[in-house]
């Protein structure tokens, strides 16, 4: 079953912060919810184990996530791949990074799943939701990892 | 050998055609029936696979280290490694084709066998499974018959012929059945669709395999229908000599043509048994029942049929697309690659007739006979049906005249088929009038009537199907070319009780109790004291087993037919007894007397004990008798069902008010078990009307991989059954029995589906292919109402 997702959101953060944030595999792998173990692999690449639950499809699913930058700092590509007990799920996404005139940045993103085995089984009901909760979930943390009062703060 | 018998001549009968409980019952409802899962050996290993997530990829790497690793694991074994034995492969039944054991190279569906992890628990097996790191190259799915045709994505890379179509198969007069529909005063023409759907047994399948080093005899519990044809095809494909195999199929919880097939997990099992020398057992999850084994059906059928306008019936025409899904493991005779489907004339008197059919390739899992099918009998039954009564439509006739006006007379029987069978007996006429009587038809049309003038929506469906069933005649029927006829051997002991064994297998039948009172019937026995076994290669004599509405036909007539050769040598013993000539011993009211002299009579029990204690000078002692019954025809089963739904148009929900199944098996063995039977069958066929279906997405997900998702209906679903029967014994069978295991499933979907279609008629709904949901039919009403 193949899925699509899309959406803007908006960081309180310059363009420069969120682009040096996003393609940085530690920080996104530290926005992504559930996630139990986590290497970085090179500076564009990272191995995540992920709890999943959908369903009756319970355990732990491993991922391998690359993130391509397009030149001019305008654009991220990533690809997402793995799976686990039987599953596989692959992932594309990108996204258009705009500066906005009050300060703020903008990506317009989308993406597109596809998934097979078990998880597809319940997906038509189940993974909708659980997809959005981890879409919306990862951009709260990038947001709140980017706020002004997050990054005035001593490390 | 060719028989003609009569049936037996008896006014009142002692065994047969009585409502005896089922001798296997107490032990089912007590708890203590004895299920493959219940078998446990000493050392045994537990065998779990490992499934691919894709369907069609090429397989890059297989790793088994992470497996290996895992404490309490034994062996993972692959393809590959299958390949280093010669058993990467096995043919399919008709000998067609070839399937995977374990995937080599590409894997053709979605939970294909890629691995087997062999490990010293189930638990530990399935978990160092999860394991078995497998990197695949995705390739584009073909899920579609129709995509397949195109032949841009060629499936089946290992086939010399580098196309996905499979076979084209005909029957019939083209020319003459086209040129007939064209001069039709009236014709319809329909796209018919049987869903994918599956047996789903309760009791999945599964096998204990017990190589014994030190007797070099491999042992196989095994859910199986066919126990000896599997023997046979073990010993085919690994080379071990028949005689050091030996299948036990205990009892089966339910079959429905499901446990025919030889599937992966058996192989597997079997071969690190005899690799490891210990038992290895493996027992399906439902998830790998529903997925990857026996399905049901998949048949695109284009129905046409032409008539005069006073409604006689011309000529029919069905060109069927057949998805056989990766392999072709559809279990058929080797001479009828779509099984039995020119029985599609059904019970109409059609001048001419013509059938085609084009097999293809698609990602999807094999099969394709299963599910009380009967050789392809159900789609043949449901296109024909449906096809009638889009012609009464059409005609604006009332179905059940339509029927009336078309059905082979009884006179004409033996009726020879456009479409080549010889139909043995049947007088629909009487048959569908006694189901019109017993459910009222008229009133209910009156009352229909009146409720679509209040716009409610109700309908009233008929099926009068004619099955093909027990094949089969040697001179026609083989599988992998072992002639299908079946057998019995029955042994009397000295105080009069018996042991029957038949090369059977009952999966819920009631062999234990109707063959009983068969061979009771024949000998004038208790049937309480004929004790029945089927199942184990060692002891019963060769069959083809238990499938296709097969075994009463076929096995039900060696049981006759052996019980008539003891009786031959009881009389001589009789007349030995008796101080008479043989010719003057007649077997009358189950005794045997010398002729017009009832007070010198014998019973079998006393018969027996002589053949023991006091044998005739010239024969051989004892009492027992082996017979190999090879059916001169086919026999053909039918019957008149008929349903009334009530429809919700807003919620798109079906109430299955009534519903009367009149069958005519020929002679009645045991009525409540035929009850039973037909009840069976029914709550199947009203699951496929309504709830069935086995769905791929565009990527080749199966989407009903358990019993949330794929439904089996409870209590609360099944409508009520009304039942009822006619007798129009077979003249060439020797009691007279016809089979009845699969008419109702055979039977039944069309009589719903035409009455849901019926009920949606004012609303101009034309078809509405299988399963009929709640959602389909709301969109049919929904679409009506904004038309």
């Amino acid at each position: 079953m193949n899925l699509e997702y899309s959406g803007k959101e908006s960081i309180p953060a310059s363009k420069d912060a969120v682009w040096a944030f996003i393609t940085d595999p530690a920080n996104i792998a530290s926005c992504m919810p559930d996630v139990t173990d986590s290497t970085v692999i090179d500076p564009r690449t990272f191995d995540a184990v992920v709890g999943v639950a959908v369903g009756p499809v319970r355990g732990k699913f491993k991922f391998h996530v690359v993130l391509d930058p397009q030149p001019g700092g305008d654009r991220l590509n990533l690809k997402i791949s793995g799976g686990g007990f039987g599953s596989v799920v692959d992932l594309t996404a990108g996204a258009d990074i705009s500066a906005e005139t009050d300060g703020s940045t903008t990506l317009d993103w989308k993406g597109s799943a596809s998934m097979r085995g078990p998880v597809a089984t319940v997906g038509g009901r189940v993974i909708d939701a659980q997809a959005k909760r981890v879409i919306s979930t990862t951009f709260a943390n990038v947001k709140s990892r980017l706020s002004p009062a997050t990054v005035a703060e001593p490390a | 050998m060719s028989t003609t018998i009569e049936p037996t001549p008896t006014p009142e009968r002692h065994a047969m055609g009585k409502s005896m409980k089922r001798k296997e019952d107490p032990r089912f409802i007590r708890g203590h029936g004895r299920y493959l899962d219940d078998f446990t050996l000493p050392g045994m290993l537990w065998m779990s696979l490992v499934h691919s997530p894709y369907p069609h990829a090429r397989i890059v790497k297989i790793d088994k280290t992470a497996a290996l690793a895992v404490p309490g694991v034994v062996a993972v074994l692959t393809g590959e490694d299958l390949a280093a034995h010669n058993l990467a492969w096995i043919p399919t039944f008709h000998g067609y084709d070839k399937q995977m054991v374990l995937a080599v190279g590409k894997v053709l569906y979605q939970y294909q066998e890629v691995a087997g992890v062999i490990a010293s628990s189930r638990e530990i097996a399935q978990d160092a499974a999860e394991l078995v790191d497998v990197e695949y190259e995705p390739l584009d799915p073909v899920v579609n018959p129709f995509q397949s045709r195109d032949d841009k994505i060629i499936l089946r890379d290992d086939r010399e012929n580098k196309t996905n179509h499979i076979y084209h198969w005909e029957v019939g007069k083209r020319e003459e059945t086209d040129a007939a529909i064209a001069a039709s005063d009236v014709s319809i023409k329909e796209r018919i669709v049987f869903q994918r759907c599956h047996p789903a047994p309760l009791e999945p399948c599964g096998i204990l395999a017990d190589m014994n080093p030190a007797t070099g005899r491999l042992t196989l519990y095994l859910t199986s229908q066919a126990p000896h044809a599997h023997r046979t095809v073990v010993s085919l494909v690994t080379g071990i000599p028949e005689d050091k195999i030996h299948v036990i199929s205990p009892d089966l919880g339910g079959g429905f043509g499901n446990k025919v097939p030889v599937y992966p997990g058996y192989v597997v099992s079997a071969a690190a048994s005899v690799v490891l020398g210990v038992p290895v057992k493996w027992i399906e999850t439902r998830t790998e029942n529903l997925t990857t084994t026996g399905f049901a059906r998949d048949y695109h059928m284009d129905v046409e049929i032409g008539a005069s306008k006073d409604g006689r019936v011309t000529a029919l025409k069905v060109a069927t697309v057949a998805d056989h899904g990766a392999f072709d493991a559809a279990a058929d005779p080797t001479k009828y690659p779509a099984g039995l489907f020119g029985i599609v004339t059904g019970s109409y008197d059609f001048p001419t007739a013509f059938t085609e059919l084009d097999a293809y390739f698609t990602n999807k899992a094999p099969g394709g006979v299963a599910y009380r099918c009967s050789f392809r009998v159900t789609e043949a039954s449901f296109a024909i049906e449906r096809g009638m009564e889009l012609l009464a439509r059409k005609l604006n006739m009332d179905p059940s005249e339509l029927r009336l006006l078309n059905f082979v007379k009884k006179e004409q029987f033996p009726y020879p088929s456009p479409l080549g069978f010889v139909y043995d007996s049947g007088d629909y006429h009487m048959t569908l009038r006694k189901a019109l009587d017993m459910i009222g038809y008229e009133d209910l049309r009156k009352e229909q009537a009146e409720k679509r003038e209040r716009g409610e929506l109700m309908g009233i469906g008929i099926s009068t199907f004619t099955e093909a069933v027990g094949a089969g005649p040697s001179k026609h029927f083989d599988i992998m070319g072992i002639k299908m006829f079946d057998s019995a051997e029955i042994r009397v002991h000295p105080t009069g009780s018996a042991i029957l064994r038949a090369g059977t297998k009952s999966q819920g039948q009631g062999h234990e109790t109707t063959w009983a009172q068969i061979a009771a019937e024949e000998l004038g026995l208790d049937p309480q004291n004929i004790m029945v076994e089927e199942g184990d290669t060692d002891t019963a004599p060769y069959g083809l087993g238990t499938y296709a509405s097969r075994s009463t036909p076929v096995a039900g007539a060696a049981i006759a037919m052996a019980s008539r050769k003891i009786r031959e040598k009881a009389r001589k013993i009789a007349a030995h007894l008796l101080e008479a000539a043989v010719d003057d011993v007649e077997w009358t009211n189950y005794k045997f007397q010398v002729k017009g002299q009832p007070d010198h009579a014998l019973t079998m029990q006393e018969i027996a004990f002589a053949a023991y204690t006091n044998p005739a000078p010239d024969s051989e002692p004892g009492l027992e008798a082996t017979y190999y019954y090879d059916p001169p025809n086919l026999t053909f089963p039918y019957g008149a069902y008929i349903a009334v739904v009530d429809v919700d148009r807003e919620t798109g929900a079906v109430k299955v008010r009534r519903f009367l199944a009149i069958d005519d098996c020929g002679t009645v063995i045991n009525p409540m078990v035929v009850e039973g039977q037909i009840h069976g069958g029914l709550t199947e066929g009203f699951a496929i009307a309504f709830m069935q279906e086995i769905v791929y997405d565009e990527s080749g997900n199966n989407l009903n991989t358990n019993f949330t998702e794929y439904l089996v209906p409870t209590s609360l679903e099944t409508p009520h059954w009304e039942t009822s029967s006619t007798c129009t014994p077979s003249p060439h069978h020797p009691i007279g029995a016809k089979g009845v295991g699969e008419s109702p499933n055979v039977g039944s979907p069309a009589a719903f589906v035409n009455a849901v279609m019926d009920a949606l008629a004012p609303l101009g709904v034309q078809h509405i292919d299988m399963p009929l949901t709640r959602e389909k039919v709301w969109h049919a009403c929904r679409q009506a109402a904004t038309a």
